[in-house]
């Protein structure tokens, strides 16, 4: 359907698979720009509002802060306003101060005003009742004493120690008069998860509170409260699943005691971003069909009548002269068509006439052949019936004599006409040949064998036989007498090439399936010209050949379904390559 | 004499009138008595049972037996056998009089208990005690409520030949006695006693105050009294490195827990034993070193460790909280957590008796020692070097007295374990 046609090494694409890849291409592309301008506009849309979530979020919390800490500073100005708290500031004015006795007061007093811290602390310092840890009555709260107008001071968070760990507190704290001192109430609420909580939840956000006294959470907001830690403002990662904002919140005397982490879920934005790629794929694929569909389409449209034009071509050229391209269209191609066919039409009649130009030429030069070969033997046998009738005229008591003479040598003519005639009935009547398997080695010792004796014979100039055989020739199928004759006329078109002696080289080896025979002569060798000739019937370069016997060579060859060559270069010698299926 | 001195010893004597008739004792009315705990079990009230039951010897303030139901006794040279002589014209609440068969059942039972083999005997107005072993601490035992005279009838659980009769008793809830008319020391002051149980209303004339983190507001004019040391909170560190036991000790300050927690009820406790019953626990006392606690656990290798206390006991939950937090600051790591078996337990060790070597041979047994032949004090060291008890405070018993009740500090006799309501008398 689509593919490369192959044409020895060079690849090439057909018009179908050009029009499918630049649909397809096409296609694919405009989609793939498409589907990134929307999936960029809506991350940056998203991270738009994800930006604005997290500034209402913030807002929110701060807001919660602010309420929260007015709510506790309220309580506690509600303690310390109290008959207790006053009856303990009284207590502590007295010279028998004994604190000992409020030891619960504070745990008390927070479960009236719901605070989830309450410290009553002296004027030393020492707690004297702590509601979150009841245990550490008598321990020190330094950072109260210090010269601070509490009075002023709002909310502010603090690090809570608490017998199980550490907390953060949303902590106010008032004072009290205690004789010459102060009774200290420091307290509050915690800032945990229920605070968060307390927020309007918003889908795909969500609230963490990091205490930075915890251990290093294992999260994947590790890096950044560790960034922040070093740093501390705020910052903003993203990452595949979600963007966190981080905000530093810090106690009174801004130390950094917890990270407000707000997590913008990216789910929504990668299940959109999925489903853009999704839609994307989909149309991509679409496209793909679209494209396959149009170059089927356009291929029937466009590379159908071109591939009967390309048919109709090779047809012709395989021989089918009659073949004629069918016109569909007027367009270019029907045009083309057209043109194919009046070109076939010319080429046919050219064919013709250049078949009747051959074949006359044929005849000519038959009827030169037949002129020449047979005007030989006719000249003395015309001399030979002349000198007959002139002896019989001139001298009739030799005429016996002549008579005998004579006759011998108009038989001996007449022989050699029949010779003539017989070499041209053989190549008219070449026959079909009988295959069977044939060890070409085998027919090449026949051969050689068969002209030894000739060139052996005395007198002759010495022309050495090498045969170059190989050991594991593979079988031919062949008709081994029709070889026989094809190499018998080789090797004697060899030894006429040598008249002067020189080299007979035969040679047989396997070779890519096939084998292959040669002979060659060290002789004159022969012209590009010679050689393109050498094959046509009639010709020779031989003062006394007939021009068949290489002639003869081709067809055997040729009937065989192999193919022969010639190399040669004068002065070189000629060498004959037949190759046969093995 | 001048117009005004008279005046003024008018004046003096309206106003000594109602003085002097308050302070001399009144016979009759009923005291209120409510007590947190609900008994179920009648032999359980030791506080109450001596106003019922009485026991042959007594111990009196300096420590040493006295008589009481017997009037003399005698024992042979290795106090195997003893034999005492039964006060005459005694009798039990019903009316039966008391002779040595009447009161050998129940001290057989009792003694049994303690001494296993021994045999009672009776004769008329005497009782024979006799065991195959020395029983030298026989008259404190014998002075313990547990071995008192008694007789059980199918009307009432308890007849004994105390200053009160038991009149009603309605198990967890009430027990009513009146005064025993026939009591061979003379009637008591007040007619009747009725004793609420799980009950603590400040209104009772007499109301116990448990030791919890709780402040309690009194009603104007109740007082509160304190019996003498009668309970020892300790933690128990057997299972742990005594090395670390050494530490936790040294890091635990007891000066604020005894004036926040007990509001100065209670006592540090060094030792096993209370000063009023050893005579030696001012030799144990020790000074909290935090930085020595801390520097000897620096050489430990510490894990976290429990500190049970006893699961809804909130007076113990505060001690074992600053516990944890004394030793945190040494820094030990201690959870405070509601069981009986943590690495470390705080335990409430209640004395029973006045005898010394009978509550530390209690002790021992408790910690699975066995008994010393030393010395008590330096039986008592021993342990403690041991590093298997860390003594925290002692704490006595704590009630509220309310403004009708009179004689009540004299009556207590220093008798930190019975509540003696003989010679209280109330104002109507």
């Amino acid at each position: 359907m689509f593919g490369w046609n192959h044409d020895a090494t060079v690849p090439r694409m057909s018009f179908r698979t050009k029009i499918f890849l630049s649909i397809t291409a096409t296609v694919v592309f405009a989609v793939w720009i498409v589907a990134g301008v929307v999936s960029t506009t809506v991350t940056k849309s998203f991270e738009r509002r994800e930006a604005q979530r997290t500034a209402n979020l913030v807002s929110q919390f701060r807001r919660e802060f602010d309420r929260r800490g007015g709510d506790v500073v309220r309580r506690i100005e509600a303690i310390a306003n109290s008959d207790a708290v006053l009856r303990i500031g009284v207590n502590l004015g007295t010279p028998q101060a004994d604190t000992a006795q409020f030891n619960s007061e504070a745990q008390t007093l927070a479960r009236e005003q719901s605070l989830d811290f309450l410290e009553l602390v002296g004027p030393d310092g020492g707690i004297i009742s702590s509601a979150e840890w009841p245990a550490r009555f008598g321990y020190k709260e330094d950072w109260l004493t210090q010269p601070v107008d509490w009075k002023t001071q709002g909310i502010f968070l603090r690090r809570e120690e608490l017998a199980d760990g550490a907390v953060l507190g949303l902590i106010t704290v008032r004072t009290v008069k205690a004789g010459d001192g102060q009774l200290y109430i420091a307290g509050g609420q915690r800032l945990d998860k229920e605070f968060l909580d307390s927020l309007p939840a918003t889908e795909g956000l969500r609230l963490q509170l990091y205490s930075n006294f915890d251990p290093q959470p294992s999260t994947a907001a590790a890096t950044l409260i560790q960034e922040l830690r070093s740093q501390p403002r705020e910052l903003t990662r993203s990452t595949s699943d979600a963007t966190i904002t981080a905000i530093p919140l810090f106690g009174r005397d801004h130390e950094l005691l917890a990270i407000l982490l707000i997590e913008n879920s990216r789910a929504q934005l990668a299940s959109l971003k999925a489903y853009i790629q999704g839609t994307a794929l989909i149309v991509g694929f679409a496209g793909i069909l679209l494209g396959l569909a149009l170059s089927f389409w356009t291929a029937s449209r466009v590379t159908r009548p071109l591939r009967q034009l390309a048919s109709s071509v090779r047809e012709v050229s395989s021989g089918k002269w009659e073949t004629r391209a069918s016109v569909a269209s007027t367009d270019e191609v029907g045009q083309l068509a057209q043109d194919f066919n009046r070109m076939t039409e010319q080429l046919v009649e050219q064919r013709d006439r250049m078949i009747q130009a051959e074949r006359v030429a044929a005849w000519r030069e038959l009827a030169r052949r037949l002129a020449h070969e047979l005007k030989n033997p006719l000249f003395p046998l015309q001399l030979t019936i002349e000198n007959l009738q002139r002896a019989r005229q001139v001298s009739p008591e030799q005429f016996d004599e002549v008579f005998r003479e004579s006759t011998s040598t108009l038989l001996a003519e007449l022989d050699h006409l029949k010779t003539i005639v017989g070499r041209f009935s053989d190549f008219a009547k070449m026959p079909a040949p009988q295959v069977e398997p044939v060890n070409l080695n085998q027919i090449v010792d026949d051969v050689v064998k068969l002209f030894e004796a000739q060139i052996n014979a005395p007198g002759r100039p010495r022309v050495e036989t090498i045969l170059h055989l190989a050991e594991h020739l593979a079988l031919v199928s062949a008709d081994p007498d029709q070889i026989r004759r094809a190499l018998r006329n080789l090797v004697l078109n060899a030894l006429d090439a040598m008249p002067h002696g020189g080299v007979l080289t035969i040679r047989t080896q396997n070779l890519d399936g096939k084998v292959t025979l040669e002979v060659s002569d060290s002789g004159e060798g022969l012209t590009p010209e010679e050689c393109e000739r050498l094959f046509t019937p009639y010709y020779t370069t031989k003062q006394h050949g007939t021009g068949l016997g290489l002639a003869i060579v081709q067809s055997v060859v040729s009937d065989h379904k192999g193919t022969i060559s010639v190399q040669s270069e004068p002065g070189k010698g000629t060498t004959f390559r037949i190759e046969l299926k093995a | 004499m001048k117009r005004p001195c008279w005046a003024l010893l008018a004046l003096s004597s309206f106003l000594i009138c109602p003085l002097t008739s308050a302070t001399r004792p009144r016979y009759g009315g009923t005291l209120t008595v409510d007590l947190t705990s609900t008994w179920i079990v009648f032999s359980e009230i030791e506080a109450l049972t001596p106003l019922i039951v009485e026991t042959l010897v007594r111990i009196n303030e300096r420590g040493d037996p006295e008589p009481n139901l017997a009037v003399a006794w005698q024992h042979d040279a290795d106090r195997k056998r003893w034999r005492f002589s039964l006060k005459p014209k005694v009798t039990f609440h019903d009316g039966e009089p008391l002779n040595a068969t009447a009161a050998a059942p129940a001290l057989l039972a009792a003694l049994k208990k303690r001494y296993g083999d021994v045999r009672v005997t009776a004769g008329g107005q005497t009782v024979v005690i006799q065991s195959e072993r020395a029983m030298p601490d026989l008259l404190s035992e014998l002075a313990r409520p547990a071995t008192a005279v008694f007789r059980q009838t199918e009307k009432l659980p308890l007849v004994g030949t105390g200053p009160f009769r038991v009149t009603n008793w309605e198990p967890g809830r009430r027990l009513t006695l009146s005064a025993f008319d026939d009591y061979w020391n003379g009637h008591a002051f007040l007619d009747s006693v009725i004793v609420n149980l799980g009950s603590s209303r400040t209104s009772a004339d007499v109301f116990d105050i448990p030791f919890s983190p709780a402040r309690r507001i009194l009603p104007e004019r109740t007082r509160v009294w304190s019996s003498a040391a009668r309970e020892l909170i300790a933690l128990q560190t057997a299972g742990i490195d005594p090395q670390l036991a050494r530490a936790l000790a040294l890091s635990i300050d007891r000066g604020p827990m005894v004036n926040v927690l007990t509001q100065r009820k209670g006592e540090a406790a060094f030792g096993l034993l209370p000063q009023w019953l050893s005579g030696y626990a001012f030799l144990f006392t020790a000074t909290p070193d935090v930085a020595h606690a801390r520097q000897m656990l620096s050489q430990l290798r510490l894990s976290p460790l429990t500190l049970s206390y006893p699961p809804n006991d909130s007076f113990a939950r505060s001690v074992a909280d600053r516990v944890a937090l004394n030793a945190r600051d040494a820094g030990m790591n201690l959870q405070p957590t509601p069981s009986l078996n943590g690495n470390i337990r705080l335990v409430r060790w209640k004395l029973e008796s006045r005898d010394a070597a009978n509550e530390l041979t209690r002790f021992f047994a408790m910690l699975g020692l066995p008994e010393r032949p030393d010395s008590l004090y330096d039986a008592e060291r021993a342990v403690l070097e041991e590093g298997r008890l860390i003594p925290l405070l002692y704490l006595p018993a704590v009630y509220g007295i309310g403004p009708r009740v009179h004689g009540w500090d004299a009556a207590q006799k220093h008798d930190p374990f019975v509540l003696h309501l003989e010679n209280v008398w109330v104002e109507p």
